[in-house]
């Protein structure tokens, strides 16, 4: 008896298996078939250039490096004789980066994206570790939705500025403190952000900038600037982070 | 003359297939029964609870997705639930849904591959291909919702970080019909199988007031009989809007435990078609609630505790008012039940062994944190 049940049960069971026989595979040959990976993919980051210029969009604003969980972004930038921000470096290691997406998040300015790349294997890891030629040459055939065309517009209408300015000044120094206090707090935790992060100069020198920028002379063209691109942005950008991207726009 | 034998210490793992991880347990043998078994954890301490401590708020997310990489939808939930306690944010109805829906496929992508590698542990190899093909749907759809496959960073402080895509809600009905057609494939080839009833029934058995004491959860528990689910017992998020069962089994064996994950399967994917269509009548899309980026909870503690697919998962904050938490710590589920392990090996074979412990379900990550 008991063998007979135990046949059925193996009939029944290589009827199971036996339902494939003439279905098609669902896996695919990899490198010659793909499967279509979808927008969203969160794959390499890679830096986006002007659609018309071809010039990096970053900023130079390091919102990304600091909203980096792992530390993987390092932004180097020097001022220039109008004291605007020009990018120096930007460095991503990709042996660290988690892929967690926080960065394209973060930046205000369609600079970043994760693309939907994923074939980035070498053989040795320090290759792993891209520049911002290299990042912006694996960014170059990447699409993406310009966040920037709105702010762009905007600075070329001068009449609001005389009276936007006001206001807003008045606001600054108070949530300045807080920011300084924030940054301070940053520093008193040194735990922070791994080490190598520390050393770049851009640490210290972004506290500066920040005090400086509040300095009357060459806010008009910024006071306009973030206020319409954190608009797009109500989402994400809360108080502080509004007054974040004001100070980083105005340079 | 009579054959003189003596015990034998044996190291299985740190490095074995079927420690599911990085665990070592010492076995204390006498021939091919096990007499004692002791794990020793700890080879996969990340230190993520630390790591948090330096980290603000929401790049804690990110770290929390590896604790348990199986189900990080649960663990990005129940940080964002813990932090919402602190500063007390009321999430978007939607979101709610969003959550629901992507923490319970979350839970029958775990246990489909449960069912595959605890299979392929005991010997059998085609459900481990079954189970992961199916698994395959659902990942996509996370993929298609945030972008990753594994550590999805979905669920942040406050709601969650997209909304679906268009295609997601067909796709995903279509997937959970798929499911729970092939769940009757799925025990077709497993539950009367004289081989894998041999090897489970009666095997490694748990009873309810040992796995009580050992502080063991989720479906080991519920497997040995003790019906207890947070998702009833200690409602969040949504989950009492919903309409579905507890299963419980009675013995405690290695095939309960077994036959527990699909039964939740099924449940799980009565609460996906429930939330889909109470999806439909939220009218607001708002999917987060404003929450700054410099996000600064006020002083205080919460813990906040979900049932995942490993047992109850929880968290417990403390914040000084600062943007970074002052001491995070987790419980996971896994460490209870790894613990557990030693009561149900008396006397077993050593096969029976990696099959009690595959049944266990236990996400080494989990445990050393
Ligand atoms: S956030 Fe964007 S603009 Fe700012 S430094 Fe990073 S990539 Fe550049
Ligand atoms: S994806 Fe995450 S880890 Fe990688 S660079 Fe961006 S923020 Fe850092």
């Amino acid at each position: 008896m008991g063998v007979i049940k135990d046949l059925k049960n193996l009939i029944a069971g290589l009827g199971i298996t036996g339902k494939h026989l003439g279905t098609h595979a669902i896996t695919v040959q990899y490198p010659e078939q793909r499967d279509k990976i979808p927008e969203r993919s969160r794959g390499i980051v890679v830096l986006l250039s002007d659609k018309e210029t071809g010039e990096l969009n970053c900023t130079a604003c390091q919102l990304c490096m600091r909203a980096c969980p792992t530390g993987a972004i390092v932004v180097e930038f020097e001022r220039d004789e109008n004291k605007r921000k020009v990018l120096t470096n930007f460095t991503l290691d990709n042996t660290i980066c988690c892929f967690c997406g926080l960065c394209e998040e973060s930046c205000n300015f369609s600079a970043l994206k994760l693309a939907q790349k994923y074939e980035f294997s070498t053989i040795g890891k320090e290759e792993l570790v891209w520049d911002m030629h290299k990042l912006q040459e694996v960014g170059r055939d990447v699409p993406y939705e310009d966040k920037r065309k709105k702010k762009k517009a905007a600075p070329k209408k001068p009449t609001p500025k005389p009276t936007e300015k006001k206001p807003e000044e008045e606001k600054k120094p108070q949530q300045t403190k807080e920011e300084v206090e924030a940054q301070a707090e940053k520093k008193a935790k040194p735990v922070d952000k791994p080490v190598d992060k520390m050393e770049p100069k851009p640490e210290p020198e972004k506290e500066k900038p920040a005090t400086e920028d509040n300095q009357p002379g060459e806010k008009p063209k910024a006071g306009e600037e973030p206020t319409e691109q954190t608009g797009g942005k109500t989402e994400q950008a809360g108080d502080d982070s509004k007054d974040d991207t004001k100070k980083e726009g105005s340079d | 003359m009579a054959l003189r034998t003596e015990e034998f210490v044996v190291n299985m793992g740190p490095h074995h297939p079927s420690t599911h991880g990085v665990c070592r347990l010492v076995l204390t043998l006498d021939g091919e029964r096990v007499k004692k078994v002791e794990p020793v954890i700890g080879y996969l301490h990340r230190s993520i609870e630390k790591i948090c401590e330096n980290r603000t708020y929401p790049q804690c997310i990110p770290m929390f997705d590896r604790i348990e990489y199986v189900t990080s939808m649960s663990c990005n939930q129940v940080f964002a639930m813990a932090a919402e306690r602190l500063a007390e944010i009321e999430v978007p109805e939607r979101a709610e849904y969003l959550r629901v829906i992507m923490l319970e496929l979350n839970r029958i992508a775990s246990h489909l591959l449960f069912y595959g590698v605890t299979a392929m542990d005991i010997g059998a190899y085609t459900p481990f291909l079954y189970g992961l093909r199916e698994r395959e749907l659902i990942i996509d759809l996370f993929e298609m919702t945030c972008g990753q496959r594994l550590t999805y960073n979905y669920i942040r402080i406050g709601g969650v970080s997209h909304d679906i895509p268009p295609e997601f809600v067909p796709k995903c009905r279509e997937a959970m019909r798929i499911i729970g057609q092939k769940m009757a494939d799925y025990e077709g080839l497993l539950n009367e199988n004289p081989i894998w009833l041999a090897r489970t029934k009666d095997i490694g058995i748990l009873r309810a007031e040992d796995a009580i004491a050992w502080g063991v959860s989720g479906p080991v528990l519920r497997a040995s009989g003790v019906k207890h689910d947070l998702r009833k017992d200690d409602p969040y998020s949504i989950y009492d809007r919903f309409d579905f069962e507890i299963p419980v089994q009675k013995n405690g064996d290695t095939f309960d435990r077994y036959i527990q994950r699909l039964d939740e399967i099924r449940e799980s994917i009565k609460i996906v078609n429930q939330a889909l269509n109470g999806l439909e009548g939220v009218e607001d899309d708002k999917i987060k609630a404003k929450v700054s980026p410099n996000f600064k909870p006020p002083a205080g503690e919460a813990y906040a505790r979900i049932e995942n697919s490993r047992g109850e998962l929880g968290t417990y904050l403390i914040s000084d008012g600062t943007k970074k938490p002052l001491r995070v710590k987790t419980r996971g589920g896994s460490y209870n039940q790894l613990q557990a392990l030693p009561l149900m090996c008396h006397d077993v074979l050593v096969a029976d062994l990696v099959a009690i412990f595959a049944t266990l379900d236990v996400i080494m990550p989990e445990v050393d944190r």
